[in-house]
């Protein structure tokens, strides 16, 4: 192994050099070049260790698939895991160690294991944890001695970026036959986005030369072309990871994940070359050919200095060539196929001109080696000798699989062309074409004509026009790819799969142990699961299973291929998030008052406003007490706030609500539970009639958007012309609730307040404090109150205004947990936590506010149905000293006759009783004995009594006396 | 070709447009309510047109608008809120109060800004929509439902966002961190 001589079209640039550190040895680096071809300039073949066995492992692929060469990289400041040292530029100064080692890669005290592998079956993991006993033992080995890198918790947070992209024609992958797509596409006026996983677009078409082909000149003079065209935008060391509805491409680029929508899309990704699998196939020094001819056009690495190709197809004889051109021994082509074929005889005639031993026929038995890599291959002629070749290195081209996931993410029917020995796209959907290897054209003519075509379609299916292109090329009369290139061995080591260290004889036994589909086999074996998620080992043990099962391959298959196909940085993923938070007028206010927020919903809302030298309780509780006893005033600006104007407004909402709204008259408000078709409880609100076809009504915090989109598609679908305005945002909102609220809203507004002119559930249009606001008399505290809802703009004012005028009164802002304990007292419910997504509307015991007797409403339906079945659980208020009511929490559990019989919904201490109070969702029978077992976190038993509804003023006296009694009473 | 990999230090304006005087309104009158008002109406949905009064009148939906004075139209944007919020208001014309917070972006980085927070290509429709007038896109940029206007003018190109005011903290912190990266 050496570096070459220059080598035209390589990467690096030898001008510049430096150190980096692998495995505490210090080597020398161009910039450019990866960590695997630095390492291998430097004579270093062992890169890391097998996932499993911990055997020694080199260059597989060279193409981002090599698994057993991930790195944890030092930085200056932290570490990166995982990093894949077969297509990674290596930087100055870096330290890497390869990762999934215990004492270094050279002296790793975990390669023993590979002594025990007849110990670890296929299915070991199921096996072993199978039982529950040994579990804990297992799992604690498993992780010890397998696994990848190291996550480093000092990695700075980044908001990676992520965004959109838009084009008419996407081509996925620059390769030659990808080119040729991007170019006949712009020649036909259409805006297309090449992208290309590599460093450099040509694909194969650059390193896979045979010699000096003039191949690489017709590629040269294609990425001309290209360059020229200003249609052609072209992204780099970028793949595209996903490829979901509607043409929506997710592209991991080196900085950020890039959503692209194009019109039409053509994939020509070419194909994954696969591995032989024999015995020793995984020992460094033995890589597939395409990864040799890489290491050498890119990087200018020679990967050994003597070799052998075992090849089944030209791509193997060319690869020889290219050894040769570099100076690197070839000690013999040996072909698994007894008849060379047609296009191999040229290059045949040069290797043998050059004097190397061509063998037809020949069986590979085992590559011999050390901990160093290769040194030997042991092999049958076709006459049946056992025949030994000394090399370092030995290079496998026994064919390919097409790099068609994209191609299954996008719904491409697939079916198994026996001609070239793989899948081929059977139907494409609309607007998707592919091109070049995945069609099964290998040879760089038919992968021009055939890029052509699909680039021509697809400008096509993006509307734009031009001249017909000539037909798609004819399947090829030679196939690239063996039938069965797999030679079991009885000492076994014949890799199938490198991620997960999966031999023949384990997907033999998986298919004996009944796991004899593809899905099936995948799971129990994991063969396909690993980091390369199957690109080199899928096929083969589809191949293993369908003999196996004694059919063809096409019968056995092939397992999913879901998004993201290929890794993507979690980084990629996260990303910079949209988290939309929203907040009320009165935001800045809330703050100054010394808030203490939490989320409801996507809303920011005071939680209570917190009092220097007392807890979050005290606060809370002085809280409650204010609106007892004198005023207090919470934004309640979050809840939904909806219009519905127009003749059928009112019959709208009697379709919406349980409730009857048709006599509601002018000025009035009535309560309104809301269902859905299976009778559950989805919200409640207010609902407010201005005018005779004017309707204002409030709904839960959370739901507001949800339902006005709901409500927008109920009324198409009624047929109803409603006109629906969300005035969520765009209107504040107030509750001013106590015995002192009418005496403070008087002064800031002329609206006669008496109780004979502005009753109980009534709503008036009146300025406050200067503002135009609605008002309307509710009680979900349990108090005297205003609800006043503002302009939003103007919602600081009135907040300010209200305050100020209530300062003499001792009013108090109060927050969300104060109205909870409020409202408990009252005993009136918040839909979503004293219901959940099962509780219909008998359940809560709400008869008052469901009218069966309207012609229709959502959900009545249903309840009717429910109506004759025995209930299943009720909702019952409970109380019971502090003492023992502390140590509750919601959802605790109602235990009777030893099972589950209900659950607690609410629960608090009640600054106004004295005690804890709650409410729970309860089996009937267990209501009807009058006390509850409650079963606490610590799994103590705590008996609470059953209590009438509401705990407080049960008569709804506040609402109805008069100011000064009022206050006399709270005093 | 050009290759995109690299990145070019960009800017971005944001502009608070909230107080300008608008309104909405909808239903099935709404049409010839305006017209009888001598608003210029765009005749199609999902449209704006620019009055010669300097107001705007964005056609939301078939029969929903919304109007803006962008050039200090005077009174006639306000006269026509408090007749349409009057107990007489017409039968088929129903007012929406509408609070926006309105941004107006500009700026160099605004296409690269667009393209982190919209799936909307906006490019062609600042190609085809040189004047004021043009389309109006109803659609989410980062995460919140808004109004967008595109308009290219003297080959600046700005869009104006119309969107509930509760968003206008999150919307305004999400928008000037991400138009910081751009600026690097």
């Amino acid at each position: 192994m050496k570096r070459l001589p220059p080598v035209p079209g390589e990467l690096i640039d030898r001008a510049q050099s430096f150190e980096f550190v692998f495995e505490g040895r210090r080597f020398l680096a161009h910039p450019g070049d990866t960590i695997s071809s630095a390492l291998l300039a430097s004579g270093v073949r062992v890169l890391g260790r097998s996932f499993k066995y911990h055997r020694p492992r080199g260059v597989l692929s060279a193409a981002g698939h090599d698994v057993n060469a991930l790195m944890q990289v030092q930085g200056p400041s932290y570490s990166v895991p995982n990093v894949r040292a077969d297509i990674v530029a290596v930087e100055k100064g870096w330290r890497v160690t390869a990762v999934n080692t215990r004492g270094g890669l050279e002296h790793d005290r975990l390669r023993v294991l590979d002594r025990f592998a007849p110990f670890f079956p296929v299915g070991f993991y199921y096996k072993a944890f199978h039982g529950k006993r040994l579990f804990p033992f297992w799992e604690r080995m498993f992780r010890h001695i397998t696994g990848l890198g190291r996550i480093d918790l000092r990695a700075p947070r980044r908001a990676t970026a992520k965004r959109y992209d838009f084009c008419d024609v996407l081509v996925v992958g620059a390769g030659p036959s990808g080119l040729t797509a991007a170019l006949a596409a712009a020649e036909r006026g259409a805006q297309v986005l090449l992208v290309d996983e590599n460093a450099a677009a040509g694909g194969s078409g650059l390193y896979a030369r045979g010699g000096e082909g003039a191949g690489a000149e017709e590629v040269h003079a294609l990425l001309r072309s290209v360059r020229a065209e200003p249609r052609i935008r072209v992204l780099l060391n970028t793949y595209a990871a996903g490829y979901y509805a509607d043409h929506w491409v997710a592209l991991a680029a080196p900085e950020c994940l890039i959503k692209v929508r194009a019109r039409s899309v053509v994939i020509a990704q070419g194909a994954y070359e696969l591995p032989a699998v024999f015995r020793g196939n995984d020992l460094p020094g033995v890589m597939l050919a395409s990864a040799a001819q890489r290491l050498i056009y890119r990087y200018a690495v020679a990967p050994a200095s003597r070799i052998a190709v075992l090849t089944a197809n030209p791509e193997g004889y060319a690869a020889a060539l290219d050894a040769l051109a570099h100076g690197i021994e070839v000690a013999a082509v040996l072909d698994l196929r007894s008849d060379r074929g047609e296009l191999s005889r040229h290059s045949a005639a040069l290797l043998e001109r050059a004097g190397v031993a061509l063998h037809q026929g020949v069986t590979p038995i085992e590559a011999i080696g050390h901990s160093r890599g290769v040194a030997a291959l042991l092999y049958r002629s076709a006459g049946g000798a056992q025949q030994r070749l000394p090399i370092d290195g030995l290079w496998m081209s026994v064919g390919f699989a097409p790099a068609n996931a994209l191609l299954h993410q996008a719904g491409t029917s697939m079916r198994y062309e026996s001609a070239a020995e793989q899948f081929v796209p059977g139907e494409l959907p609309a607007g998707v074409y592919a091109c070049g290897k995945i069609n099964g054209h290998y040879g760089l003519a038919d992968r021009l004509a055939d890029g052509n075509h699909a680039g021509a379609q697809a400008a096509f299916a993006a509307g734009r026009s031009g001249t017909a292109p000539a037909p798609a090329p004819q399947l090829g009369s030679e196939c690239r790819t063996h039938a069965y290139p797999i030679f079991p061995h009885r000492g076994h080591k014949e890799f199938i799969d490198f991620d997960e260290d999966l031999q023949v004889c384990d997907i033999e036994n998986a298919c004996q142990e009944g796991f004899d589909s593809s899905e099936l086999l995948k799971r129990f074996s994991t063969v396909g699961m690993g980091p390369s998620q199957g690109k080199h080992s899928n096929v083969n043990a589809l191949r293993i299973l369908a003999r196996v099962r004694g059919e063809p391959v096409e019968r056995v298959g092939t397992t999913t291929a879901r998004p993201m196909y290929h890794p993507v940085p979690m980084a990629h993923l996260a990303g910079r998030g949209f988290t939309p938070e929203r907040r009320t007028p009165v935001d800045a206010q809330h703050a100054a008052l010394g808030a203490v927020f939490m989320p409801a919903g996507n809303w920011r809302r005071p939680e209570y406003y917190a009092i220097a030298g007392k807890s979050r309780a005290e606060a809370i509780a002085e809280e409650v007490r204010a609106v007892r006893t004198r005023a207090g005033l919470i934004d309640v600006g979050t809840l939904g706030k909806i219009e519905a104007h127009g003749p059928h407004a009112a019959e709208f909402l009697e379709r919406l609500y349980t409730a009857r709204f048709a006599n509601l008259k002018t000025g009035m408000t009535r309560y309104g539970l809301m269902l859905d078709e299976a009778g559950v409880v989805v919200d409640d609100g207010v609902i407010a009639r201005l005018a005779e076809g004017r309707f204002y009504f409030t709904t839960t915090t959370g739901n507001s958007a949800t339902l006005f989109r709901e409500f927008g598609r109920l009324a198409a679908w009624w047929n109803l012309p409603v006109g629906l305005v969300n005035l969520t945002g765009h209107m504040a909102a107030f509750n001013l609730a106590g015995p002192a609220s009418r005496a403070i809203l008087r002064g800031l507004t002329d609206l006669d307040l008496e109780h004979s002119a502005f009753p109980y559930l009534g709503v008036r249009e009146a300025v406050v404090a200067t503002v135009p606001c609605r008002i309307m008399r509710v009680g979900f505290v349990g108090e005297l109150g205003y609800e006043i809802h503002a302009p939003a703009s103007q919602g600081a004012h009135l907040w300010s205004a209200l305050l100020e005028a209530g300062h003499r009164h001792g009013i108090r802002p109060f927050g969300v947990e104060a109205q909870r304990m409020l409202r408990l007292e009252k005993g009136h419910i918040i839909v979503g936590q004293d219901s959940d997504g099962v509780t219909n509307a008998l359940e809560l015991d709400m008869p008052w506010a469901i009218k069966m007797d309207k012609p229709f409403f959502v959900g009545q339906r249903s309840l009717r149905i429910i109506a004759k079945s025995a209930r299943r659980q009720t909702l019952v208020g409970f109380k019971l000293p502090s003492e023992s009511g502390a140590r509750l929490r919601e959802c605790n559990l109602i235990i009777a006759d030893g099972r589950i019989a209900g659950r607690i919904t609410s629960i608090g201490r009640s600054p106004t009783l004295g005690c804890h109070i709650g409410l729970a969702l309860v089996e009937p029978a267990v209501a009807a004995g009058g006390e509850l077992r409650i079963r606490t976190e610590q799994r103590e038993e705590v008996t609470a009594g059953i209590v009438s509804l509401p705990f407080y003023d049960p008569h709804a006296e506040r609402q109805k006396i008069e100011d000064t009694a009022l206050l006399e009473l709270a005093s | 070709m050009s290759v995109t990999n690299g990145a070019t230090p960009r800017t971005v304006r944001l502009e608070d447009f909230s107080s300008r005087r608008r309104f909405g309104l909808k239903g099935p009158a709404a049409e010839a309510w305006l017209n009888e008002r001598g608003f210029d109406v765009p005749p199609g949905a999902n449209s704006a047109r620019i009055g010669r009064d300097g107001v705007l009148v964005a056609r939301l939906a078939t029969s929903e608008f919304l109007i803006e004075d962008i050039g200090a139209a005077g009174e006639s944007v306000q006269g026509a809120w408090r007749a349409l919020e009057s107990a007489h208001s017409p039968a088929g014309v129903y007012p929406v109060l509408r609070q926006d917070f309105v941004a107006g972006i500009s700026g160099s980085g605004l296409p690269a800004l667009l393209r982190q927070i919209c799936n909307v290509d906006f490019d062609p429709v600042f190609e085809a929509h040189a004047a004021a007038d043009g389309p109006v896109v109803l659609t989410s940029m980062a995460g919140v439902g808004v109004v967008a206007w595109p308009v290219r003018a003297a080959d600046r190109c700005c869009i104006t966002l119309w969107m509930d005011p509760s968003f206008a903290h999150y919307f305004q912190g999400t928008l000037s961190s991400i138009a910081q990266d751009i600026a690097r």
